[in-house]
């Protein structure tokens, strides 16, 4: 049976969604205890593409220059994980993490650090979450910030560009009344997905029996 | 996988390295502390060593350490914290002041045990030169735009002022303070040309000029502001940098230079047209001059050729009626002498129209009724200009009467009548109307008040040029034969000798109107001063008359008729001479003199006379108005030149 990589059933959908919001709401506790307010993240949606849709995802309805936090995986699925911003809107984020005392100048000098550690941040409360909930441990490396239109963030011209697919995942970010629309992104190949729907699988298959367990 | 030798090396690079390494195991104890970390944090590596990382540093229990720690054994993530976002461990420089760090934490697996590596990087000195970069550019900025004399105001694509220069304060009135936040729409008046400006500058990114604006200073008065416009990016937004030149005080300066140079040049030109007006005026002034030279000199020429030809007349005349007297009847000679005193009469008209143009003529002034002369004299005047043309007349009741000679104003009127039918020669209308007019100012007559005739036509009119040469003598428009060139020549002497004036207006094809003003009668004048003719003859006398007349021929003409009629006649060529006759001579009963005599003059003679014979009546002959006109009524009066009728009549009202 021919398994299509770019489809997720509804339930497979769900799982991904409902594991994608703990991971942020992990990091906007993160972020709550740094910044010292509320915060708020949400994954409203989850899908899988191709690189090039992803490419084209991510300018849909936004400026073409775009700055991502990158971070590359290790484990059962390995990969890189973007957080895809437009790149005026990375810096009202770090506006309004790093508190308005700053100055315009002084938010563009700390605009790398601040946008990686947000990143990072966000990144690692997904990864460490799926990670968790599947039992798994998993390598993460630091982070890098990179800009650019989508097709150079989805290194959609690369060698290897037919055999990856990319998770995604929309996300929306509230932080002191400052709304920001982003994107996470897990870039993977072929065999990753494959592991990561087989790991969901199972996560599903447990909670399903978890379920019954609790009826039966 | 280190061997011993490697382990050594591996030891003195731990402790060599300019980052702060710090290894945690799975308990949070810590189990490699390098020199770096050992300086900076002031702990020695056996103080700390198999201690909690928590103990050496309790505060590291609110930051984000624990979590990322944790992770970083849990799940394997690696994390970085920056000195941004967190107050991270209580390090120190070596000068002693906080040490700037940032952590990076990874795991890391040895001999399948866990551990956490903590990498402490120093950015103070990166931070540091930051700092005072910006704070040097900062320090370069703050010295051009604090001490700018103009305002400079900065704001975003939504003319949100993001910020402004001290200057705002004296160039607008505004706090620092008080714009930031506000819409710069604020500082201008609408319909501004710097809104389209500005959208126009986002739009095409580029360097304007500056642009003239009226803007409105906080007290809400309007100036004027040269505003320049600098276009900037940054952050992905749009923003412009606007500097505001208040240049009111210029702008009130030109203008009022403006007005001065325009007042200026105002005043030149009036002064001009002054000087040409004063210019224009005096050449007309020059030109009546010159015209009323002309004119008195060919008065008193004409003047001075009639006076002798009416002399000459006066002898031919007088002598012709003698002779026809005492020639037997015979009707071819009577003829004969008819045709020739015919003849000398119309030469004595012709020289009292000459007269009458030098103004000398002999006026007989009387109150003149015109509701009463002009209707008399219609049925002449329609003889006079023939059946093509109708005659209109209007004299109303209220015009008064005029001082003027009757049989002159008829002739006159006849002048005009017949320049009239000239000018219409197709027919047409002849209109004689009368108004009283109280102003003689205007046409320049001294006293008022007058009575205006106007004799309009509807003929082709007059050019300029014969306009202004009309009433010159001699001067017609008539073909050769036609006409004397007196006509208008005689009305204007007239008018003028009467204290009246004449006027013509005229246009080519519109016909000419022509007004005389005359001297309105005074108003206790009697209208019933018509003279009642004397026409009674007196019977004959015989009277001693001492003639005076320096000319022999005039002497003899005058002996001769007054021989004829009767008298005896004694004749003085001088006054001298007469007044030696009086003396000397038995006593006469009559003196008739000339006027015009060199040494003593008729006048002067008759006041002589007057003097030693009051009784003795005298006679003036002139022939002209040479006469002072207040005295003639002294003496009796004959016009020449006379005929032996006329003197006859004046001896008669002399006697009585």
């Amino acid at each position: 049976m021919k398994v299509d990589p770019g489809e997720l059933t509804e339930i497979e959908q769900d799982a991904l969604a409902e594991i994608a919001n703990m991971g942020v709401s992990r990091a906007a506790s993160s972020l709550r205890q740094m910044v010292g307010e509320q915060v708020l993240l949400s994954v409203p949606s989850v899908r899988i593409v191709t690189r090039e849709a992803a490419a084209i995802l991510v300018e849909r309805n936004n400026p073409k220059r775009l700055v991502a936090v990158q971070q590359s995986f290790e484990g059962p699925f390995a990969g890189r994980a973007l957080l895809i911003f437009p790149e005026a809107q990375s810096l009202e984020l770090v506006r309004s993490i790093v508190g308005d005392e700053h100055s315009l100048e002084d938010i563009i000098d700390l605009e790398q650090e601040a946008l990686a550690e947000t990143g990072n941040i966000i990144l690692n409360g997904c990864l460490a979450t799926i990670a968790n909930v599947l039992h798994r441990t998993m390598r993460m490396s630091l982070p890098s910030v990179v800009r650019g239109d989508g097709a150079a963030l989805f290194e959609v011209d690369g060698a290897a560009s037919r055999a990856q697919f990319v998770l995604f995942l929309y996300i929306d970010f509230n932080i002191k009344k400052c709304d920001v629309h982003g994107f996470i992104a897990l870039l993977m190949d072929l065999p990753s997905i494959a592991a990561l729907k087989a790991i969901v699988h199972d996560f599903i298959s447990a909670i399903e029996k978890q379920q019954s367990g609790h009826v039966g | 996988m280190l061997d011993n030798v490697s382990d050594l090396v591996f030891g003195a690079v731990f402790d060599a390295v300019d980052i702060g390494l710090v290894v945690i195991d799975s308990e949070g104890c810590v189990v490699c502390w390098n020199e770096w970390i050992a300086r900076v944090a002031r702990r020695p590596a056996q103080e700390v060593l198999g201690k909690s990382f928590y103990n050496i540093f309790p505060d590291a229990r609110r930051t984000r350490l624990p979590a990322v720690i944790a992770d970083a054994f849990q799940v394997g993530s690696s994390s970085i914290l920056t000195h941004t976002l967190n107050a991270l461990l209580p390090l120190r420089g070596e000068g002693g002041g906080p040490l700037l760090h940032n952590i990076i934490v990874r795991p890391v697996s040895s001999m399948h045990t866990n551990y956490c590596l903590l990498q402490i990087t120093d950015v103070t000195v990166a931070v540091t030169r930051e700092r005072v970069l910006r704070e040097r550019q900062n320090a370069r900025y703050h010295a051009i735009v604090d001490s700018a004399p103009d305002a400079i105001i900065t704001i975003d694509d939504s003319r949100n002022i993001h910020w402004v220069n001290g200057a705002v304060d004296h160039v607008l009135g505004y706090d620092h303070s008080e714009l930031l936040g506000q819409k710069l729409d604020v500082l201008l008046e609408p319909d501004n040309p710097l809104l389209p400006a500005l959208a126009e500058s986002v739009a095409d990114q580029k360097v304007d000029t500056a642009i003239s604006v009226v803007g409105r200073y906080k007290n809400g008065k309007s100036g004027y502001f040269d505003i320049s416009l600098g276009h900037w990016r940054a952050d992905q937004r749009d923003f412009v940098t606007t500097v505001w030149r208040d240049v009111t005080e210029r702008v009130a300066a030109d203008a009022a230079l403006r007005d001065a140079r325009d007042a200026l040049q105002s005043t030149n030109e009036e002064l001009e047209s002054r000087v040409e007006e004063r210019t224009r005026e005096r050449e007309i002034a020059l030109r009546q001059l010159h015209e009323s030279q002309k004119m008195e000199s060919i008065g008193q020429l004409t003047g001075g050729v009639a006076h002798d030809f009416n002399n000459l007349l006066a002898v031919i005349l007088g002598s012709l009626s003698l002779l026809k007297k005492t020639i037997p009847e015979d009707a071819r000679i009577s003829r004969l002498l008819d045709r020739a005193i015919q003849g000398a009469e119309r030469g004595a008209t012709l020289t009292s129209r000459l007269l009458a143009f030098a103004r000398r003529q002999e006026l007989k002034v009387e109150f003149v009724a015109l509701q009463k002369l002009i209707p008399e004299m219609l049925d002449f005047l329609r003889h006079s200009v023939g059946p093509n043309i109708t005659i209109h007349v209007g004299v109303s009741s209220e015009v008064c009467a005029v001082e003027v000679d009757a049989n002159q104003l008829e002739l006159a009127l006849i002048n005009l009548a017949v320049n009239a039918r000239d000018a219409m020669p197709q027919g047409g209308s002849l209109t004689i109307a009368c108004h009283n007019e109280e102003n003689g100012k205007r046409v320049g007559l001294p006293r008022d008040p007058f009575v205006c005739i106007t004799v309009t036509d509807t003929g082709e009119g007059m050019t300029e040029a014969t306009l202004a040469r009309a009433q010159e003598p001699f001067f017609t428009t008539k073909g050769i034969g036609k006409g004397t060139g007196l006509g208008l020549s005689m009305v204007q002497g007239f008018t003028a000798q009467s204290g009246g004036a004449m006027r013509i207006s005229s246009r080519p094809g519109e016909g000419t109107t022509v007004t005389l003003w005359l001297p309105r009668a005074k108003q206790d004048a009697k209208a019933a001063s018509a003279e009642t003719e004397i026409a009674r003859t007196k019977e004959a006398r015989h009277l001693r008359v001492l003639l005076v007349d320096d000319d022999i021929l005039v002497s003899m003409g005058a002996a001769d008729m007054l021989l004829d009629l009767g008298h005896s006649v004694t004749e003085a060529p001088s006054g001298a001479q007469a007044l030696r006759l009086l003396e000397t001579d038995p006593p006469f009963d009559i003196v008739v003199t000339d006027y015009a005599m060199p040494g003593m003059n008729g006048f002067e003679l008759a006041q002589r006379i007057k003097e030693k014979r009051p009784k003795l009546p005298i006679i003036l002959a002139t022939g002209y108005a040479e006469l002072p006109a207040d005295r003639s009524i002294e003496f009796g009066h004959l016009s020449k030149p006379y005929t032996s009728r006329d003197l006859a009549s004046a001896l008669d009202k002399a006697l009585d």
